[in-house]
């Protein structure tokens, strides 16, 4: 019995936080990314720099996954980004499949100083379209677009890529932080706008998105009156 | 951190990797990437009964397994201690990572919930020793005024 109320506290406390930390629904939808690519093309780095404005200089291989999440604003509407980075690693490919269901958003990346980063695209596509749902967008991303004197793919060449197989496409930094917010933000954008054209639908897990609707306000209540009383 | 430790797997994925498993193991095949495949989802299974066999997949990986995967089940033990609130040994598991890669980002943000927890299961526990005492005392007391 004790256990049982020791589990509820925690999950009110966690409530708790989530809800110092970010506000209650400041958002009207939730929008799942996941970003994949080979090991090494700076995937995290790309996610830190989105989420926290830094460049890591000193990044580790990721262990599995990674989780970040930021709020941004599309067409007047808040949008939470919610975002899976998966390792690069081969040992990791099989389990890390597992994120890409119920993705909104896919962020293939390469590097565009390593040509076999890019050669493996074809691979990481045909893993995205298989796994996510027709409506993914799936946006190609040149990393380390900086280094150009180290460049071994051109610009031309990916978007032509890109082109033929129906993709979004940009070269940016993760290092200087060039074009990063856009990547995310386009990405988004498109997304967005599927959702005003009718191409998605909402109401299924597997769109990769939710939808916040106003009577949130209701349920928001309930959950101001809960943080009162609850001891964190 | 958190949402990491929240986010459960379908059954779906989890069956799938247990056919793997148990076909290779039918097979005679002992292959540590299966192994460690599996232990990874039974880690991230919504049931603790699962959790718990995926901690000790991942502990005879650790003994028996693949060399250079070695961090990362050290890591997936942290984390599936800490699921299941073991958090003195979930604590034991992150400091030996971060003995290795002091730097890791990941193993940091893991270890601060780990820490986190424990402070707070400490005080819940203080809490609660402490009710104990009142009553004690308060028994004590009322049994001397008679």
């Amino acid at each position: 019995m004790r256990t049982i109320s020791r589990t509820d506290r925690s999950r009110d406390a966690v409530r708790c936080t989530t809800m110092t930390e970010s506000g209650p629904y400041n958002y009207s939808y939730i929008f799942k990314y996941i970003i994949i690519g080979d090991m090494g093309v700076g995937k995290s780095c790309l996610l830190h720099q989105f989420t926290e404005k830094k460049f890591m200089s000193d990044c580790p291989h990721t262990i599995g996954v990674e989780f970040g999440t930021r709020i941004i604003e599309v067409a007047g509407q808040k949008i939470k980004l919610q975002i899976w980075d998966t390792a690069g690693q081969e040992r990791f490919r099989a389990v890390t499949r597992s994120y890409y269901r119920g993705a909104a958003g896919a962020l293939m990346v390469y590097d565009v100083t390593r040509r076999s980063t890019y050669n493996h695209l074809s691979s990481w596509l045909t893993d995205a379209r298989n796994l996510t749902n027709p409506n993914t967008v799936i946006f190609l991303i040149g990393n380390k677009s900086d280094l150009e004197a180290q460049r071994e793919v051109p610009y031309e060449e990916a978007k032509q890529f890109a082109d033929e197989n129906g993709l979004m496409f940009l070269e940016c930094s993760a290092k200087t932080g060039d074009r990063v917010e856009d990547a995310f933000l386009e990405t988004a954008r498109k997304i967005y706008q599927n959702i005003q054209d009718g191409n998605l639908d909402l109401n299924a897990a597997e769109s990769g998105v939710q939808h916040k609707p106003q009577t949130q306000n209701t349920l928001l209540g309930n959950i101001q009156d809960k943080k009162e009383s609850c001891n964190c | 951190m958190e949402t990491l430790l929240e986010d459960f797997i379908s059954d779906e994925d989890l069956k799938t990797c247990e056919k793997l498993y148990n076909d290779e193991l039918r097979r005679g095949i002992r292959n540590p990437k299966t192994k460690f495949d599996y232990a990874w989802c039974l880690i991230r299974s919504r049931y603790p009964a699962d959790t718990r066999k995926g901690v000790l997949f991942m502990e005879d990986l650790f003994k028996n397994g693949d060399e250079s995967a070695r961090r990362d089940y050290v890591y997936y033990l942290a984390f599936g201690k800490c699921k299941l609130k073991e958090y003195s040994s979930a604590n034991r598991y992150i400091k030996a990572f971060l003995e290795i890669e002091p730097s890791n980002r990941q193993a940091k943000e893991l270890q601060e919930v780990i820490q986190k927890r424990i402070t707070r299961e400490g005080l819940a526990g203080a809490a609660i020793a402490g009710g104990i005492v009142a009553v004690v005392v308060g028994t004590a007391f009322a049994l001397l005024k008679k």
